[in-house]
């Protein structure tokens, strides 16, 4: 071989190589993107997670879970639960098919959490047919009494609402009992290690459910506690109920039926 | 940034109003247009205030432009306000932040990118604009422990104090942030970006401690101002203060409500016993007081005034879209005049409420 075939196959060889380097350069350069996109990806996925967590946690509890898992922390506070149930859904469930019912059933829970969440509630857990909902859970709230009551009045429009709706499909109406109680309880992280939830637990709850039990009692829709009278705006047409024995309370517990809102009354200034 | 532009964002409630004085005197003052000030200029002590609080912005006396400019980010991001969100973004980027640390912040606070001093002043900025829970004094402590020092320590508060501020300015009137969006993408900002950082950061980092003069260590919520003597910051918040409390677009029983409510909802005492000694000085009585903080209304509120105090309750914890959408409700009963008023006295509260609750756990 000459030695100008030698230089050629230097040469031949040499561009080769920076032929390998390159594709190679190329390639590393695409999986590094490919790389970057997938982490970008996860981390919108991360942040959408975030985001809708913070719709069932205080954001705070969110980040401590991000940050070092899930742990048993819990902390005091104020809130006024709001406890709603379908009356006489087992009968309704005798008279519609499957189908129909779970769509009467979610469209109902759509309208019920609108009016929850337009006053500031947020709906904690459903609970079969029931809805349970807390008020200054996820942040602090000085009115959240005032919150919870409109919020049990605009479920109770829009539910007539509906039942004008399901009139015309010749579905049976459907009617619901409201109990509301304000009180101190634990709010938290609460579940077996595989299933949590943000949840309020205490007295207060127990009372919330004990006073919706006791609108099929009274004929009202509507029921709160003296606890949480105490807290409302005096424009809330309140009628008051037999002191009533609940389980779990000693005394006979005072009660009242919540007969709407005098939305006139105002003055000048 | 995705994410951000997620955000629901409705359009402008307000027209932009031509000022070309306002406008000489921004450019002068800060070296930049006027930008978006233009949609609601007009209140003369919001004005002022619009301008000294973006000068204080790169004013910093004991901790640098770039720790304000990532808390400006963080507690946007935490408001959702896309409009300052953008604008910080923009200027990090513009004043030489690489992207990628630009880009870690957004996605995490805690990243390790960034180092445990940087990460306390963030985590304590957030917590500050948040407030729920309340900063205390186990969060001053880990700034203490991270290595920050008392004047440093005022001025991390000071710093989210101005974006608690301005992302409720923006996001209140709904400013469209496309713009700014788009701004540090665009070719000239590109080609010019080390002259404009030249010319910004030259207009920066020229503060010194400046007690406050006698006069200036009186007059309404003296003692969140007093909690920030030395400061540039506290100069330009008793200019505000001052200056909101002499214009007479909203009553001063106006005022102090809207003061009155934030300081309830977010249990500063401090702030609300003042403006409860302001209301009673304008002749309302305890008990009327107290009808009106403990359900937001009574019959000796006129129909502004109940609007006035339903849009402060909203003005601490909002959505950006509602929050808008409950403005434009509020139009309807309110002048623009008035309602720029509210806006901008509903914000200055957030303000103070904060710091007055900085200054308990102080």
């Amino acid at each position: 071989m000459d030695s100008g075939s030698i230089s050629l196959a230097i040469q031949l060889g040499f561009a080769g190589l920076a032929v390998s380097l390159w594709l190679l350069l190329r390639r590393s350069r695409h999986d590094a993107q490919r790389l970057q996109q997938r982490i970008e990806n996860a981390t919108t996925k991360l942040q959408n997670l975030q985001l809708a967590f913070s719709r069932f946690a205080p954001d705070e509890i969110v980040e401590r879970v991000i940050a070092n898992g899930l742990s048993d922390s819990g902390e005091k506070k104020e809130v006024t639960v709001l406890f709603a149930d379908l009356v006489g859904f087992t009968a309704l469930s005798e008279q519609i098919e499957p189908t129909a019912l779970v769509g009467v059933l979610n469209s109902y829970f759509d309208r019920m959490s609108e009016a929850i969440s337009q006053h500031r509630g947020y709906v904690s857990t459903f609970i079969g047919d029931g809805i349970l909902a807390l008020f200054g859970a996820l942040s602090p709230n000085p009115w959240q009494g005032n919150d919870a009551v409109h919020a049990a009045l605009a479920m109770r429009e829009s539910l007539a609402g509906y039942n004008r709706e399901l009139s015309e499909r010749n579905i049976p109406e459907l009617s619901i009992g409201i109990g509301l109680n304000r009180g101190i309880g634990i709010a938290g992280l609460v579940g077996s290690r595989d299933l949590k939830e943000y949840a309020f637990v205490g007295g207060t709850v127990n009372v919330a459910a004990r006073v919706q039990d006791l609108t099929r009692q009274y004929d009202a829709d509507i029921i709160v506690t003296a606890t949480l009278k105490a807290s409302l705006d005096p424009r809330f047409r309140l009628r008051e109920l037999p002191a009533t024995r609940v389980k779990g309370v000693v005394e006979p517990l005072s009660i009242y039926a919540v007969d709407g809102f005098a939305e006139a009354a105002e003055a000048s200034g | 940034m995705s994410l951000m532009r997620e955000i629901e964002w409705g359009s402008c409630l307000l027209e932009p109003r031509r000022d070309p004085k306002l406008e000489r005197r921004f450019r002068r003052a800060t070296g930049r247009p006027i930008g978006p000030v233009i949609y609601f200029s007009g209140t003369p002590w919001l004005d002022d205030t619009t301008l000294s609080f973006n000068l204080d912005v790169s004013k910093q006396v004991s901790i640098d432009t770039e720790l304000v400019g990532l808390i400006g980010m963080i507690v946007s991001q935490d408001n959702s306000c896309r409009f300052c969100f953008a604008e910080t973004r923009a200027l990090l980027r513009i004043l030489g932040m690489p992207e990628r640390r630009i880009s870690l912040l957004e996605h995490d606070l805690l990243s390790e990118e960034f180092d445990a001093r940087e990460r306390a002043a963030l985590e304590f900025a957030r917590r500050f604009s948040r407030s729920n829970p309340r900063p205390g004094k186990r969060d001053l402590d880990a700034l203490r422990t991270a290595g920050y020092d008392e004047l440093q320590i005022i001025e991390i508060a000071c710093a989210a104090s101005i974006f608690v501020f301005f992302n409720r300015v923006t996001t209140f009137f709904a400013l469209p942030p496309q713009a700014i969006e788009e701004l540090p993408d665009r070719w000239y900002i590109r080609l010019f970006r080390p002259l404009i950082a030249f010319l910004i950061s030259r207009k920066g980092n020229t503060a010194r401690l400046e007690p406050l003069e006698p006069g200036e260590r009186e007059g309404i919520f003296s003692e969140v101002v007093l909690g920030l003597d030395g400061l540039p910051f506290a100069r330009s918040l008793r200019r505000t203060l001052d200056g909101m409390w002499a214009s007479t677009l909203l009553t001063p029983r106006a005022k102090a409500l809207i003061v009155a409510v934030v300081a309830r909802a977010l249990d500063c005492p401090l702030s609300e016993k003042e403006a409860i000694a302001s209301l009673r000085a304008e002749g309302l009585h305890a008990h009327q007081i107290d009808e009106i903080l403990a359900h937001l209304a009574s019959p000796v509120l006129n129909e502004k005034e109940r609007v006035i105090v339903s849009f402060a309750r909203e003005t601490i914890w909002y959505e950006p879209g509602r929050v808008q959408q409950l403005g434009r409700d509020a139009m309807q009963t309110l002048s623009r005049e008035e309602f720029v008023e509210l806006v901008a006295v509903a914000s200055i509260a957030n303000v103070v409420c904060r710091l007055g609750i900085f200054a308990g756990a102080a």
